[in-house]
């Protein structure tokens, strides 16, 4: 969980999917129809003859190159920035901070470490429970708190669940307020390999 | 139940793919892409020879490369071309699931991966069988479990019994989505378990 911007991420991929499929209609038409081919060169050299008309009417007085070139350049930069600003959006979000109130005698802020430690060492004699993560996240108003746990081979969700309710509980009245939990339990390499308990 | 809208939003993005892979590798590729055009354009503009390719030349071969190019290898670079753009395509508009099921939890949002489900049921169902780990292995789907019993040779099982077990147990989970059970025991038996 984080702060990823998703929808962005599907109209932006879908947008240079249909550019992609349109460049490659425009390939496969050239490859396939010579009369085509032959008016894509046509109307190509036209446009680049008009382009360099217009550069070549827009020089920047004293110099060889023209305002357009510089356009470009601008433009190309700006592109170069959104993209980095896309990168930038995937993942992130996280916090160190969970929860924070205000009152007459100054600001309280809890870190997520404070959780994190204790719900770790809750889980830790538990023996379904292979290993814990506790991470924070920013939301609209406050912040987030994900517990991911592994689970051991077999164990039941059900009965995991019972303890992390009350652990979540207890968190609660731990930090006076309900802040938004998200638990995800996992199996991994280590499910695989430990052993399943056998005694429950 | 009392799904907060924070739980469900959770839930449905715990359980789709964001597709930030995909997003961060076309983006450094346009990015690259960019940023090589942007120099070759300064060094056009500068006087210097062109890294790989001048500007004005690029233009020049991209304006004629219907007729300057063998038509066999333009097919095909469209072709796959076009491949990628569907993948792009079908990359945005498909749900990307992701192997993982949403518990409905009055207080916090809860997702479990579907191997976690599939052990618990499996350990159930052998629980019920009196069968050692190996002979029973299950699977979860979407919607639907599969839980394959091999059984001891000469030592028939309930079938009835198993799948009143796992459906019970698979009750217990709150699962949103419920899952159908099916238990399949083998026609042969071990020998040697």
């Amino acid at each position: 969980m984080n702060g990823t911007r998703r929808g962005l991420n599907r109209v932006l991929l879908g947008a240079f999917g249909l550019v992609l499929i349109a460049l490659g209609a425009l390939a496969v038409l050239a490859g396939t129809g010579p009369d085509f081919a032959k008016a894509w060169t046509r109307t190509g050299t036209g446009w680049w003859a008009r382009i360099q008309d217009l550069l070549a009417s827009a020089k920047i007085p004293g110099q060889d190159i023209s305002w357009w070139t510089l356009a470009v350049m601008g433009l190309l930069l700006v592109a170069g920035v959104l993209l980095v600003c896309w990168i930038a959006s995937q993942g992130g979000g996280r916090t160190k901070q969970l929860c924070t109130s205000d009152d007459d005698a100054g600001t309280t802020t809890v870190e997520t470490a404070v959780a994190g430690q204790a719900i770790k060492a809750a889980l830790a004699d538990n023996k379904q429970v292979l290993s814990t993560a506790v991470q924070a996240w920013e939301l609209k108003g406050g912040s987030g708190l994900r517990i991911s746990l592994q689970a051991r081979k077999g164990a039941s969700p059900r009965e995991l669940m019972a303890v992390l309710d009350e652990l979540v509980g207890g968190l609660d009245v731990l930090l006076g307020e309900e802040i938004p939990v998200l638990i995800r339990i996992k199996a991994g390499t280590r499910s695989r390999f430990a052993r399943t308990e056998r005694v429950t | 139940m009392s799904q907060t809208p924070f739980m469900r939003r959770t839930g449905r993005r715990e359980t789709h793919s964001p597709r930030s892979a995909l997003s961060i590798v076309t983006a450094v590729v346009l990015l690259a892409a960019v940023l090589w055009l942007a120099l070759e354009l300064v060094l056009s503009a500068t006087g210097n020879a062109a890294l790989l390719i001048a500007p004005a030349e690029l233009m020049q071969r991209t304006a004629s490369l219907g007729t300057a190019t063998v038509p066999a290898a333009l097919t095909a670079a469209g072709i796959v071309i076009a491949v990628a753009g569907v993948a792009y395509v079908l990359t945005a508009i498909l749900p990307g699931t992701k192997p993982r099921h949403v518990i409905e939890n009055p207080r916090s949002a809860v997702v479990v991966e579907r191997e976690v489900l599939a052990s618990a049921l499996a350990r159930t169902a052998r629980t019920m069988a009196r069968l050692a780990p190996e002979q029973v292995t299950a699977s979860v789907g979407h919607r639907d479990v599969q839980v394959r019993v091999h059984p001891t040779s000469g030592k028939p099982v309930d079938q009835q019994a198993i799948q009143e077990a796992v459906d019970r147990e698979v009750s217990g989970y709150s699962l949103a989505r419920a899952l159908k059970v099916t238990v399949v025991v083998a026609p042969q038996g071990a020998v040697g378990v």
